[in-house]
């Protein structure tokens, strides 16, 4: 078996490119994609009008930055006005003494969040600076006042949590595409067991003093640690190098992840030993990969489907749990017992796929 | 020391291998002919435990390997009819996992990966992919991977299918070395007769599943001693020329080619001058007679009224 399981990474090594171009797909479609959501601040260039000195600018730009939504930076305004002009961002502000100006340069919804910003800043300080210019010292007592408030409250929702639909665009987007590409890379390496069968290397391993169970464990040992090690690498890559939040329990997110990859593999050569030509299976991955994420929500979250068919039918896909469960723990911050069932489901689907798929090889290839 | 009785297999709607009984001895060296279709390659699939019998058993030492096959998959090198190899990969790292599959690990298998490079002629080229060999080298590689466990039987399926002269040359060497420095039991499959006549001292030849004939290459021969081939060449095709000859008295069997008739007729047969007063008549140029004994080739024509390959 360890020589059947060490050929597959060899192979591999020899020829990569399939695995890095599923694993380069999904964090490119995934940054590119999620760098125009809620990726952490948005950047928005701010310009000051020549009326205003340096100080003044600067001073502004200190208010403005005391949010954490936007990351405001102070530049020229030829500056600025190339940024949005090339699309990088889609709006820049331009400061003035009493108010603002918004620079537009696509329509970005983000656009209202800004704008009502920088109105509540801007009105704020008005006020402040007039009341100043009544009774002087009120800011300096403002401040100490709200660092050391009187009264605090906290808001506690009664609500259980998986009642609220909560939507995270930016997880969605990772769960979704890293579980979908990953179909790909998991079927396409179960495709060699096919090949060999084809190319005759199959039958030197039957007659060899290899066990056949040996041969089919090394192959498919193979493809659950490619496909567990995508999703965990790319899992490690956006929380580390791109600080997606994926919540507390990250250890949990790689348990779902093996649990996912395990029935997929499972899935995946159940889906190859029901084609009978070779030929067919270049047609019907893709065609499978792409209708299991659809329906399973990898591409639109699962909440926002609404026909009875398809939901019944995502039910019946493991693409579906594997998100469910991700979207529990890194969204919602549930912990084990949350998440067990679509384990343990996902877990029951692959067994009963692996041992069909097994048997219906076996039986077709003993004539 | 290894033996099959009366093997057969039906497939859905052919017999492709019928009733067959071979038997090889220790060292031997054991030619299996047959055309296409006879059933060859099927029945190196039953010997080899690849494929179950439809009925008859398969032998190692006495013992039937249809129930335990690991004494025979442990001995039996098979070089298949394809070229079964990894072609992404170099013929160093398929020889590695065709001789791990063994339990070859560590010194011992690097040293046989060495020596059996050394054997087909490949050691200075092993780092190179298999899918950028020639065609010959890839059948080398193919013989090759059969040979890391040391078997003392190694079945060949038809090894020099569509290669160059020099690299069959070389393969047929290296057999030969195996078969009578090392003492390896050989079966030899093939539709070259000449391979065969060369290589093997016994001869089974199939068609249509069945064995029809068996024996040394003399015994063989002897089944034509009493006959003579006869070779005509003419200057160019006379088709009615050609059918009054191959009836002509005495006349076996014949073959009409080109420009050329080959008749078996027994020996001492006096035809020559019947055979030059009909070309008179049809004013035809002999070019060419000649009178042979048998070869195995005339042999398997007389057996199945056809040649080995179309
Ligand atoms: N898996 C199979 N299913 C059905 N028929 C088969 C199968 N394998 C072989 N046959 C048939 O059995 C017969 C013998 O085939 P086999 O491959 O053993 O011939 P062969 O002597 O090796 O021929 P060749 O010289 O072309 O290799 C053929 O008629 C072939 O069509
Ligand atoms: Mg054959």
């Amino acid at each position: 078996m360890k020589a059947v399981f060490l050929l597959q990474w060899r192979r591999f090594y020899r020829k990569p490119m399939l695995v890095l171009a599923m694993f380069g797909l999904t964090v490119i479609f995934v940054s590119v994609t999620a760098a125009g959501g809620q990726s952490g601040p948005q950047m928005i260039p701010v310009y000051a009008d020549e009326s205003m000195s340096e100080l003044q600018a600067q001073t502004w730009l200190e208010l403005l930055n005391s949010g954490d939504q936007f990351q405001f930076e102070l530049m020229a305004e030829t500056e600025a006005r190339s940024y949005v002009a090339e699309g990088d961002v889609s709006q820049a502000v331009n400061l003035l003494e009493t108010d603002y100006r918004l620079l537009v340069g696509r329509e970005d919804p983000a656009r209202f969040a800004l704008d009502s910003f920088l109105r509540r800043i801007y009105s704020e300080e008005l006020r402040l600076e007039n009341a100043e210019q009544t009774t002087p010292g009120i800011r300096g007592e403002m401040e100490s006042a709200l660092s050391d408030p009187a009264l605090s409250l906290s808001v506690e929702s009664l609500q259980g949590e998986e009642d609220s639909f909560q939507y995270n665009g930016q997880l969605q987007l990772l769960f979704g595409m890293t579980l979908f590409f990953v179909i790909y890379t998991i079927m396409f390496s179960l495709v060699r067991i096919v090949d060999e069968k084809r190319t005759g290397t199959w039958s030197r391993m039957i007659i060899s003093p290899v066990r056949k169970w040996q041969m089919y464990l090394g192959h498919l040992g193979y493809s659950f640690l490619i496909g567990f090690s995508q999703i965990t690498l790319i899992f490690l890559l956006f929380r580390f190098a791109f600080g997606f939040e994926l919540g507390e329990r990250f250890w949990l997110l790689i348990a779902i992840a093996a649990c996912y990859t395990f029935s997929i593999v499972a899935f995946g050569l159940l889906i190859i030993s029901l084609i009978t030509k070779p030929q067919q299976l270049g047609a019907v991955i893709p065609i499978v990969a792409t209708g299991m994420a659809m329906v399973g929500g990898a591409f639109w979250p699962i909440e926002l489907v609404t026909n009875e068919i398809l939901l019944v039918v995502s039910k019946a896909l493991p693409i579906t749990y594997g998100l469910q469960a991700l979207t529990s723990v890194a969204v919602y911050g549930n912990g084990v017992q949350a998440v067990a069932m679509p384990l343990l489901l996902l877990l029951g689907f692959g067994s009963i796929c692996m041992a069909i798929a097994i048997r219906l090889m076996e039986w077709r290839s003993s004539p | 020391m290894l033996e099959t009785d009366k093997l057969t297999k039906q497939f859905k709607d052919v017999i492709a291998v019928d009733d067959v009984s071979l038997v090889l001895m220790r060292g031997e060296s054991v030619g299996l002919l047959g055309p296409n279709g006879a059933g060859k390659s099927t029945a190196i699939a039953m010997i080899s435990t690849l494929m179950k019998p439809s009925s008859g058993d398969v032998r190692l030492n006495g013992k039937s390997v249809l129930k335990k096959p690991d004494d025979m998959r442990r001995v039996l090198g098979v070089v298949p009819q394809k070229i079964a190899l990894y072609e992404e990969l170099s013929a160093y790292e398929n020889l590695k996992f065709f001789g791990r599959l063994y339990g070859l690990s560590g010194n011992k298998l690097e040293q046989r990966i060495e020596y059996v490079l050394e054997l087909v002629g490949l050691a200075d080229r092993k780092k190179e992919l298999v899918k950028n060999y020639s065609g010959g080298m890839q059948r080398r590689v193919n013989l090759a991977a059969a040979m890391m466990h040391e078997p003392e039987v190694l079945i060949m399926d038809e090894p020099t299918v569509g290669i160059d002269p020099q690299s069959r040359n070389h393969l047929l060497e290296t057999i030969r070395k195996l078969n009578r420095d090392e003492g390896m039991t050989v079966l030899y499959t093939s539709h070259y007769m000449e391979e065969v006549e060369k290589l093997c001292d016994r001869v089974y030849i199939m068609d249509h599943g069945k064995v029809i004939a068996e024996g040394t290459k003399e015994e063989l021969k002897a089944i034509l001693s009493d006959q003579e081939t006869v070779l005509i060449e003419f200057d160019q095709n006379y088709p009615e020329l050609f059918i009054k000859l191959s009836e002509i008295e005495g006349v076996q069997h014949s073959t009409i080619e080109e420009q050329s008739l080959k008749l078996i007729i027994p020996r001492g047969t006096r035809m020559l001058a019947a055979l030059f007063h009909e070309a008179e008549r049809y004013g035809a140029q002999v070019i060419n007679v000649n009178v042979q004994t048998p070869t195995l080739e005339d042999v398997f024509l007389r057996l199945t009224g056809r040649k080995l390959r179309d």
